[in-house]
């Protein structure tokens, strides 16, 4: 009895079995797509239907079709973005750093090296000269000013989120990155007009000449004691007059396509932009970092000329004693201490 | 001291002016778009919520939700 119940099973299992294909068949039937995509005829069913590869063929993004008066809405994907976002979020950061801490390792590396640069006592000490008259200390303070807080504010752009808001929180970094968007946008006009003000006032001393070839041979005054000879600006301070004009107008024109979006480019043409407003930015920054350097730690009595005006005799003679000379051939009687004619800069 | 002191009240008054300039040459998206054939939607009841805090349900009538926008409201589509 036992072996008829165990065969009668094992016929039941095997029918069944079976049976299952046949009976799962109809419903297969309804939809012939297999596993790998095809039908049983051999054929892709959405092989002609439009795709991503095939858009893109067309255009460099993908659009549809909208009923409102803002075309932009239009667009549906745009595979720029995303390398742009790549540079954005991955890349712009480790830029930033590399440039910005590298000049403030090189200057302390520097530092150590040289040390403070001093002027040698003379006769001349302790007698003033008219450096950079009240209208050109403004001028220089007003695009400074402008400056370090359109740093401040353009490097929370990039590091706000990464190193701010951990610290204080999502609350306050809100507010803070808010604020420093509204003077980011708002202090830009004042430093370009202070930009063109100092390119107007400065330009005529600035023209680059064979003396500033002889000033870089002899390393500047920067490696040795003695100084090489220098009219009102010497070939280093023609480099920053130059850095602040090129990267000033490149900063500006960058930034007034963003300010004012879409006027003359496309989202694609932002994008390029703020990619160039951030690469420049950042290296205006290193290279302002060493201009700050070398005009306060960097140089005994150099500050001087921005603070009050007036420099040491003897320090505008070992740095700049060409300068000297044509400001005393003006008068008979020596330094220009009350001189109408504006005087160099660091 | 006197030209540095000079150079920030300088630029405060060049940026506020131009704060002021800046901002008077703008319309909200809502107001800007709209046409006789095109209706925009308000901002201030959208999915972030009047408060742009991520809740769409909050009707705090006591005080102006932040980034809501003033002026003429638009009028909702009838169909």
């Amino acid at each position: 009895m036992r072996r008829a119940v165990t065969l009668l099973s094992t016929l039941v299992v095997a029918t069944t079995l079976l049976a299952a294909p046949g009976a799962f068949e109809p419903a297969r039937a309804q939809n012939p797509i297999t596993q790998d995509g095809q039908n049983p005829m051999g054929a892709k069913p959405t092989a002609d239907s439009v795709n991503e590869e095939f858009l893109f063929k067309n255009a460099d993004k993908i659009t549809g079709r909208i009923s409102i008066p803002d075309r932009k809405a239009a667009n549906l994907i745009q595979p720029q973005g995303r390398e742009y976002q790549s540079f954005r979020e991955h890349y712009l950061p480790w830029i930033g750093a590399a440039l910005i801490l590298g000049m403030i390792g090189a200057l302390g590396a520097f530092f150590l090296w040289r040390g403070r640069i001093l002027t040698e006592h003379s006769q001349e000490s302790g007698r003033k000269i008219l450096r950079f008259n009240t209208f050109e200390r403004f001028t220089h303070w007003m695009t400074a000013v402008c400056f370090i807080i359109l740093s401040l504010s353009g490097l929370n752009y990039i590091f706000g989120k990464r190193l701010l808001m951990p610290l204080i929180g999502p609350e306050a970094f809100g507010a803070l990155a808010q604020w420093a968007k509204y003077s980011h946008v708002y202090l830009a006009w004042p430093f370009m007009f202070g930009v063109v003000m100092m390119f107007v006032v400065w330009i005529k001393d600035n023209i680059p000449n064979r003396l500033d070839w002889d000033w870089i041979k002899a390393g500047g005054g920067f490696i040795g004691k003695k100084h090489p000879h220098a009219a009102r600006f010497n070939a280093g301070q023609k480099g920053v007059f130059w850095m602040v004009a090129g990267f000033g107008a490149a900063m500006s024109m960058t930034g007034l396509m963003m300010l004012f979006p879409f006027a003359l480019l496309d989202i694609n043409g932002m994008q390029v932009m703020q990619v160039i407003h951030s690469l420049i930015g950042i290296a205006f920054i290193a290279g302002i970092l060493a201009h700050i350097y070398i005009g306060t730690l960097g140089m005994k009595g150099a500050y001087d000329a921005m603070g009050s005006g007036k420099v040491d005799l003897a320090w505008a003679r070992a740095h700049h004693d060409l300068w000297v000379e044509q400001e005393q051939a003006k008068t008979a009687s020596g330094p220009q201490l009350s001189g109408r004619h504006p005087a160099p800069a660091e | 001291m006197k030209a540095f002191i000079l150079a920030i009240i300088a630029a405060i008054g060049l940026g506020v002016v131009a704060m002021y300039a800046l901002t008077s040459n703008q319309t909200f998206a809502y107001q800007a778009f709209a046409t006789s054939g095109a209706r925009v939607s308000e901002p201030g009841t959208n999915l972030v919520g009047e408060k742009w805090n991520g809740d769409p349900q909050t009707n705090d009538t006591g005080e102006s939700a932040h980034g809501k926008a003033t002026g003429e409201p638009s009028h909702p589509k009838r169909s």
